[in-house]
């Protein structure tokens, strides 16, 4: 009984990279939706903006790595951490499962697009 | 615990729509699930300029697909709806204080709008560089 | 005279196991708040009305009471403030004793958990602690509450699980923590940093919304795991 009592949470971790992502989610990502999914989209800019060869130097450079962190990896975390409380407050699954649930696919999605950064580049 | 002698009733799964206050707290917690579609389609976009030029042009297709342009719209609002909040959050979290005093929480929540501002303008200048 | 409808839930374990409502027409006028109401109802309609109150000048903190839902103090809200009829109900998310009376035992025990008493064990201790106007202004805030419950009924965390500590007895942790006087901080740590301490926690918020005494519980329950993050980070480097 005492033992469970005093139990550390390994939460800190978890809501480190959530609020990080949520930092990320209100500063970068309002911009990165606004350009890259609707005004390119939209045709509100000119085709040239986002082509094959532009996009893979963008992306495929350093800011790339950065725009792969703070609008992919840390929003993903954010995400997850939230969509993980949100299934405990509407009373739905095992909490301990959809932990592992929700973070495994946030480390592998963010996983995967750093794969694919490092496929990018070389 | 003590023995509960009496009535207590359990709560139920639909509690956050009996109240205001607390629907609005289920809607802040929703603005990751457009993020979510969101971050999907970038995936997608990374994969597609790994596959080559075609797969590239089907991923562009797919971002004008007038449904994927709805939900996209869904989740800059949901973007600027989760700024808003959090924003409002950060200085009752963090309290920043210079030479022993507080700044007023109204500074750093503009402050942290104009970082959003300032990202737009960076979007900007980095998607209309020599075009 | 204007008269308005009170609803009131009443639970009487020794003829019903269930709660039923039961309606009341009570004079009132700018003045009457639903704590006088209630006394109202005992004196001239019903005696075996059951509620807790004290000091009905909001310090006490017995008087709490859902009215159209929401926590309340009995003794800080007026009739005038409500159109229709009134709702009354015993503050959510505690076991109901009778009519308005809540068993606030685990709230008890949850304020107990953390310790909150000046704890210094130094030499000097038996002497006066001087402060200063800075170091009393960091905790001021957060030192007013009166135990009245009221964000425990706002808080959605606890009424899915009653083992977390809960906006209260967090927040008077914290007040504690930040006072220079103090040197118990360890020790409560250990109980911030469970699971049913500080990170049970999604800030709804609510709790500080409806806190009589401004407290804002939520700000201290997250600057809570602030320190609770950085207690972590030592921890990790101190192996
Ligand atoms: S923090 Fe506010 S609402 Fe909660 S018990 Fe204290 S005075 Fe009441
Ligand atoms: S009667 Fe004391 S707080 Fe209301």
């Amino acid at each position: 009984m005492m033992e469970k009592r005093v139990k550390r949470s390994d939460e800190p971790i978890w809501w480190a990279l959530f609020s990080a992502g949520g930092v990320c989610f209100a500063v970068f990502v309002p911009a990165a939706i606004l350009f890259i999914a609707l005004l390119i989209p939209l045709g509100l800019l000119p085709a040239e903006t986002l082509d094959f060869e532009r996009s893979r130097g963008l992306l495929f450079s350093f800011p790339g790595l950065i725009f792969i962190g703070v609008v992919i990896c840390l929003p993903l975390f954010h995400a997850m951490h939230r969509i993980r409380h949100g299934l405990h407050d509407l009373k739905l699954g095992r909490d301990k499962t959809n932990k592992v649930i929700a973070y495994g696919a946030a480390i592998v999605f963010s996983l995967l697009a750093l794969l694919g950064f490092v496929l990018g580049i070389m | 615990m003590a023995k509960h002698v009496g009535y207590f009733p359990e709560l139920k799964r639909n509690w956050w729509l009996k109240n205001r206050y607390f629907t609005l707290y289920m809607v802040r917690e929703a603005t990751v699930l457009p993020l979510v579609f969101f971050i999907a389609c970038l995936l997608a976009g990374l994969y597609s300029l790994l596959q080559g030029q075609q797969s590239f042009q089907g991923w562009l297709q797919f971002m004008q697909n007038p449904i994927t342009i709805v939900i996209n719209l869904l989740a800059l609002v949901a973007s600027l709806f989760h700024a808003a909040t959090f924003f409002t959050l950060f200085p009752r979290v963090m309290p920043l204080r210079v030479g022993g005093k507080a700044i007023p929480a109204k500074w750093i929540i503009l402050g942290q709008w104009f970082g959003v501002l300032l990202v737009m303008v960076l979007f900007a200048w980095v998607f209309g560089r020599g075009v | 005279m204007t008269t308005k409808r009170l609803s009131i839930q009443r639970y009487l374990p020794e003829q019903s196991k269930t709660p039923f409502w039961q309606e009341f027409e009570v004079p009132f006028d700018d003045s009457t708040s639903i704590l006088e109401a209630l006394n109202h109802i005992k004196e001239d309609m019903d005696g075996s009305l059951s509620y807790r109150w004290s000091c009905r000048m909001a310090i006490c903190g017995s008087c709490g009471v859902m009215v159209n839902g929401e926590p309340k103090l009995g003794c800080k809200s007026f009739l005038r403030e409500y159109p229709g009829t009134i709702s009354i109900e015993p503050l959510a998310h505690f076991p109901v004793q009778k009519d308005l009376i809540i068993d606030m035992e685990i709230f008890l025990e949850h304020l107990a958990a953390v310790q909150p008493y000046l704890i210094n064990d130094s030499q000097d201790s038996n002497q006066t602690h001087k402060q200063t106007p800075a170091q009393l202004a960091k905790y001021l805030t957060f030192s007013d509450c009166i135990n009245c419950g009221l964000c425990y009924s706002a808080c959605p965390q606890f009424g899915l699980n009653p083992e977390f500590l809960g906006p209260a007895a967090l927040t008077l942790a914290h007040r504690y923590n930040l006072d220079s006087r103090d040197q118990g901080k360890a020790q409560r740590m250990v109980q911030l940093n469970r699971e049913e301490g500080v990170w049970t926690c999604t800030f709804v918020g609510y709790c500080s919304e409806v806190c009589p005494k401004s407290v804002d519980p939520a700000a201290a329950v997250n600057q809570g795991k602030v320190e609770s993050a950085k207690d972590l980070l030592i921890n990790l480097f101190k192996r």
